[in-house]
């Protein structure tokens, strides 16, 4: 029913305040679309105008070349797919094994995933950097883990620290427990192995939590920055968009380049923008479930 | 949340009651056990292990670390020094009390009461509008958008010739420095952290304002209650499970965050926004002092569980599910 009231007393009122609101949120994201078709010269400087003088496509194909962007793609695309791919594959399995199997251990184990989700991300960027860094015969180490790049030559050093996530762990056990015994023992009673039965029954049955957690590490993975940057400075082969985009931000005259920057912001911002479009039921959901965003 | 954290055993053996009685049935029993419990261990293979490379092992790496000197080349070469990191960190003359906690905290409460304001004053107008998933779709643009974008364009609206200060002339007034004036910079920045949040709290107290039964106002308008008594005595009350909810995520959330300042400012000008874990991130990748880095990242971990565990307590005591 009705909130405060005041929507229903005042409405003008509440339209003014919702719009207003929204216009703030969204005219930061048309400052960036107008900025990324500014000319040279024209972002920037005095007085400030909101339009472009012309729509300047110039702008994509130069955030193209000087950004290499097919290659920040590139990257992005496979680290994003590994770590969603993986999430979904190990929180599936391990959210059926805590969920419809007993075994001795299990509610230790439980326990430990949920303590995981315990532990905030900054406390590990430092020694997990450093643990792949000095990985025993990887990346031109010897055997205590000296003289060279450890693991951080391979584009997998990008999605390592992602590969599992307690919290879709959790959210899978929590649906899978509400699956009734009964389906999965007659299955069982037919013949089908526990694999069998975690693929052809409960996977089916799992559908809109493999969307709503997939779309959630979809976006995460795609976005992180921080990580991204430790394994680009070890290896700049494996740099992702962010990335990218941070460095020529970082390292060329702004005045000249913020359109160019625009540009590839546009640019890397759109696909998941387009994703959340297209499934934003599945995300608000998400957040709804983890409520830490 | 809370109340998931209990984990269930009853109720769920499959079936072993089915099995017919006798020997040969007990046999096939414990044979079914033994063969689950592999499977579920393999099922767990990925996840364990994990566990152990990427949780376990780096947390005791970074305690060795917190309490040891390293050049950071030969691991052999860790010099266990005991607890003189933190004894540093806190020292006469050091910055990481004051300015970096301080900033630390003022950014996170900073982000909870801008978020909180906002998200309570759009929640309470939007809950009868028209479009209300457009509305919904607008305000969670910034949740879905990299930190490297969001930071980019603000602070490119924050320049002279930028929006915000475009905006400010238009009106006759002067320009800002925003993130060049140590007095503006820090502000500036909770506001955009403010500004990203501010879908999820409006969504989360959209939630709990629906929860609210519609006869509590129906029974306000009889009485003739005006909307701003309406607000202080129905909806602000039963609102509160809500409101404490997204001020303690919100507060976790601003007391790690350090993307957003590392883009827009990187802790200047000075170390007017050096937060606790920049400096972490800092002290590691740019001076290579790993044993002061990973100290501080242990005091910042205990400021957050101790907020987590005194959630945890109110949530619990007040019996309210978030």
């Amino acid at each position: 029913m009705s909130g405060a009231g005041l929507g229903r007393r005042f409405p003008w009122l509440s339209y003014l305040v919702v719009v207003t609101g929204a216009v703030l949120t969204v005219v930061p994201f048309l400052d960036m679309v107008m900025t990324s078709f500014k000319g040279p010269g024209e972002a920037g400087t005095l007085p400030y105008r909101f339009l472009p003088e012309a729509f300047d496509l110039s702008n994509y194909r130069a955030a193209v070349d000087q950004l290499d962007l097919p290659v920040l793609f590139r990257n992005s695309v496979v680290a994003t797919a590994v770590i969603t791919g993986s999430v979904l594959l190990t929180s599936s399995l391990a959210g059926y094994a805590l969920a419809k199997l007993r075994f001795p251990g299990r509610d230790l184990v439980f326990r430990l995933v949920l303590a995981t989700m315990m532990f905030p991300p900054f406390l590990f960027f430092i020694p997990r950097f450093l643990i792949l860094v000095h990985w025993p015969l990887a990346g031109g180490n010897d055997l205590w883990g000296r003289g060279g790049a450890g693991l951080t030559v391979s584009i997998a050093a990008l999605a390592m620290p992602f590969l599992v996530n307690g919290f879709g762990i959790f959210l899978m056990r929590q649906f899978m427990v509400a699956i009734p015994d009964e389906v999965l023992e007659a299955a069982r009673i037919d013949g089908a192995g526990e694999f069998a039965v975690w693929w052809r029954i409960v996977v089916p049955q799992t559908k809109p939590v493999v969307v709503t957690l997939g779309l959630l590490t979809f976006v995460d993975a795609w976005n992180e920055y921080i990580w991204a940057l430790l394994v680009s400075t070890a290896n700049p082969d494996v740099m992702t968009l962010p990335v990218g985009i941070q460095l020529l931000q970082d390292h060329v005259d702004p005045a000249r380049t913020m359109p160019i920057v625009m540009a590839g912001l546009v640019l890397s911002v759109l696909p998941v923008l387009i994703l959340f479009l297209l499934l934003q039921k599945h995300y608000i959901r998400g957040v709804m479930l983890s409520g830490l965003k | 949340m809370v109340n998931a954290l209990v984990p269930e055993t009853a109720g769920r053996a499959p079936g072993p009651r089915a099995a017919e009685p006798g020997a040969g049935g007990l046999d096939r029993l414990r044979r079914r056990r033994r063969r689950q419990t592999v499977v579920a261990y393999l099922f767990l293979a990925p996840t364990l292990l994990f566990f152990a490379v990427f949780l376990v092992l780096p947390l005791g790496f970074a305690l060795l670390l917190s309490l040891s000197r390293w050049s950071g080349f030969d691991l052999g070469d860790i010099d266990p020094v005991g607890p003189d990191n933190f004894a540093a960190l806190f020292a006469d003359g050091a910055t990481f009390l004051t300015p970096v906690l301080t900033n630390t905290l003022l950014f996170a409460l900073g982000t909870v009461a801008l978020a909180l304001a906002g998200s309570v004053l759009v929640a309470t107008c939007i809950d009868k509008l028209r479009f209300q998933g457009l509305w919904r779709t607008l305000y969670f643009l910034p949740i879905v958008t990299t930190v490297v974008a969001v930071g980019n364009v603000w602070k490119y609206m924050y320049e002279p010739g930028g929006l915000v200060n475009g905006v400010l002339n238009a009106l006759g007034l002067g320009s800002v420095a925003f993130l060049q004036d140590p007095d503006t910079a820090l502000p500036a920045v909770v506001v955009v952290q403010a500004w990203a949040s501010l879908g999820t709290a409006i969504l989360v107290l959209t939630a709990g304002l629906k929860s609210i039964p519609g006869t509590y106002y129906e029974a306000a308008a009889l009485d003739g209650a005006g909307p701003v008594t309406v607000f202080r005595r129905i909806t602000l009350p039963l609102l509160r499970p809500s409101l404490l909810f997204v001020c303690v995520t919100q507060f976790l959330i601003g007391l790690q965050s350090f993307a957003l300042i590392i883009v827009m400012t990187k802790g200047g000008p000075g170390n007017a926004t050096d937060v606790a874990a920049l400096e972490m991130y800092r002290q590691a990748f740019s001076y290579g002092d790993w044993g002061a880095a990973s100290a501080a990242a242990f005091v910042l971990f205990a400021v957050v569980l101790a907020v987590t565990l005194a959630q945890l307590w109110v949530f619990r005591r007040t019996g309210e599910d978030a």
